[in-house]
């Protein structure tokens, strides 16, 4: 199908989407709509393609056909500093430069906003302090990253992320290697700043029940292809889950938020 | 110009200047005005140091161009083989700094990707084949650095430069060039084999004016390239995706790093031989000297030209009146103190 000369209705878009590696495809022709303003939460199976998807959206993979929109335009055209300063990234394993402090790691995200000849002005100054105070680093600006634990190294990176001040921010997996109140801590985050500020965010999850809950629009994703998209009421039930994940289980409503919560089936010997 | 109350990131101060507003280190900065004042003193040092002791006062005179009985021991002799060996110094620090962050590696330098061997072995073959004059050898020098740094980048380019594999490539060019100088050196007769021997090893014997203003010169056009890269390197020390959310134009801000690191060595090999481990050693002792995030360019070079003109002060005096080449000894001034540094430091190794 043909719907590259279509206008997107969203920002963020793809048409047509085929990405690969070398030469093994991982996803093939894809069509996708960000909802501009909203949560999206992309889910599915390990090697669905959803990380690949995401780095292709955010322009560290060129796409071997079709492409990704921004604002109307193709990414590939765009120069990447411009992209930059409407479209943040936070990859799955950042890695700081050794003995970074935190303020400086978090100030290095309005790059894309300075010049050689303007490295520092108010704006970053404010945005920089806002990010730390919003992901609660403040109290430690002057520590070196290497020395801060996981959960508070996440939230330096995002810090970072939100410094860059963006309307749309991706994030792969920003859960992973933190524990369970870290997780419920970043996820926060992200919805308050989706609320708060209208900032479109789009986020590879792998717990499906926190898709769930902080997403306003899910993203199914199996073999490379999008088997479902909507509000999570929609789209998790148990059908989809035995059909993407190949998973038996029951779906309940979220004794706290109502939403769809998945049960997996009886363990085994229980 | 005037600096502002509280800025972040902590430990930079804002200058601003019209339009302009610059992040100055502020540790880095105290650290290269002790290193200017300490480079000096080395400096005024080896201008009166030698054969005969020239008075600091009558030294001074000639380095200001004022008459002085001193002209001909200090202005003919001296200062230019010191700017010489200031200046190499100051490039290969600068160069190891940017080959250094470009290949996220502190192990990585012009002296072990193959940058310094492609010189010594196109001047070797050059010499065998009967071009011994020291007017045309620089040239030669720069020609073979670029070639060999050429060759590594061709084939460690795919799609992208990894840093691992830029590095890998280069060790295996460092060898394989290695063999061919040898294989020269065995070739060409007795003497010839005397001369490349002592330029191999890195040294700055009867180096004058005539090496030091086309060095001076090169070096001044090199400079905006520099500041450039001062800033640029800021970006690449992160990994590449970060680094590309960020904006950066990887692949050109890294080739346009690595270029001027390998142009940089070439032209201080040219001029001096291949001065061993000056490249390596002079960004991460500054570095640990600063504390910064990224190898700091200017305290790279300072630390370069003092390890330079320290080790060859040393080199002239030490076992007078036998001279050491300068590449004897900027290791034994170099390296004890970066074990130290390193030994010190709480984070090791790492680069």
């Amino acid at each position: 199908m043909s719907t590259t000369d279509v206008p997107a209705a969203s920002r963020l878009a793809a048409r047509g989407l085929t990405l690969s590696y070398e030469d093994r495809t991982v996803v093939d022709g894809l069509d996708l709509e960000i909802p501009d303003g909203e949560v999206t939460v992309v889910v599915g199976p390990n090697a669905c393609g959803k990380s690949t998807l995401l780095r292709a959206l955010g322009r560290l993979l060129k796409p071997a056909r079709g492409a990704v929109f921004l604002d109307g335009e193709e990414l590939d055209r765009l120069p990447t500093r411009r992209i930059a300063q409407s479209l943040g990234l936070l990859p799955q394993t950042p890695v700081a430069p050794e003995a970074i402090t935190v303020a400086d790691l978090v100030a290095r995200g309005r790059q894309p906003h300075q010049r050689w000849w303007q490295q520092w002005s108010e704006a970053d100054e404010r945005a920089v302090t806002d990010a730390m105070a919003r992901t609660d680093v403040t109290a430690l600006a002057g520590r070196p990253v290497d020395e801060l634990s996981g959960g508070q190294r996440q939230r330096v990176w995002i810090a970072m992320a939100l410094a860059q001040e963006t309307d749309l921010l991706l994030l792969d997996e920003p859960t992973t290697y933190l524990d369970i109140s870290h997780q419920v801590e970043v996820l926060d985050l992200v919805r308050r700043l989706n609320h708060e500020r209208g900032r479109t965010v789009v986020a590879v999850l792998h717990d499906l029940n926190q898709a769930a809950r902080y997403a306003d629009h899910i993203v199914a994703m199996k073999a490379g292809r999008v088997v479902a998209a909507g509000r999570p009421s929609e789209v998790v039930t148990a059908e989809l889950v035995h059909e993407v994940f190949g998973l038996a289980c029951v779906v309940v409503p979220d004794p706290v938020t109502g939403g769809p919560l998945v049960v997996p089936g009886k363990p085994w010997g229980a | 110009m005037s600096a502002t109350a509280p800025v972040r990131p902590a430990g930079y101060a804002l200058v601003r200047a019209g339009r302009g507003s610059f992040l100055v280190h502020r540790r880095a900065t105290a650290v290269a005005l002790g290193l200017t004042v300490l480079l000096a003193a080395a400096c005024l040092l080896y201008l009166c140091v030698g054969k005969s002791w020239v008075a600091p006062g009558e030294a001074l005179k000639v380095v200001f161009g004022r008459p002085s009985a001193q002209e001909l021991t200090v202005g003919s002799f001296r200062l230019p083989r010191m700017t010489v060996g200031l200046l190499a110094g100051a490039a290969f620090g600068v160069a190891g700094a940017l080959i250094q962050t470009v290949a996220r590696n502190p192990l990585a330098s012009p002296d072990i990707i193959g940058v310094s061997q492609g010189a010594s072995a196109l001047t070797v073959g050059a010499m065998t084949y009967g071009i011994t004059s020291y007017a045309a050898l620089p040239y030669v020098a720069v020609a073979g650095g670029l070639l060999a740094a050429a060759l590594v980048y061709a084939f460690a380019w795919r799609g992208g430069l990894q840093a691992a594999r830029f590095v890998l490539i280069g060790i295996g060019f460092a060898i394989a060039l290695r063999s061919v100088t040898h294989l020269f050196l065995t070739k060409g007769d007795y003497l010839v084999a005397q001369q490349a021997k002592v330029w191999m090893t890195g040294s700055l014997n009867s180096r004058g004016w005539d090496e030091a203003a086309p060095l001076a010169w090169t070096l001044l056009v090199l400079v905006p390239c520099v500041c450039w890269a001062a800033r640029a390197q800021r970006t690449v020390s992160m990994d590449d995706d970060t680094a590309t959310a960020l904006g950066v134009r990887l692949g050109r801000v890294r080739l346009g790093l690595a270029l001027l690191g390998v142009v940089l060595a070439s032209v201080a090999t040219g001029a001096a031989g291949p001065v061993d481990f000056v490249a390596l050693l002079a960004p991460q002792i500054a570095r640990r000297m600063t504390r910064t995030a990224q190898i700091p360019l200017l305290c790279s070079a300072l630390t370069g030209a003092f390890v330079v003109v320290v080790a060859d002060l040393l080199g002239r005096k030490l076992f007078e009146p036998t001279e050491l080449p300068v590449g004897v000894l900027t290791a034994a001034v170099g390296a004890p103190y970066l074990i130290w540094l390193i030994a010190r430091s709480r984070t090791g190794g790492r680069a």
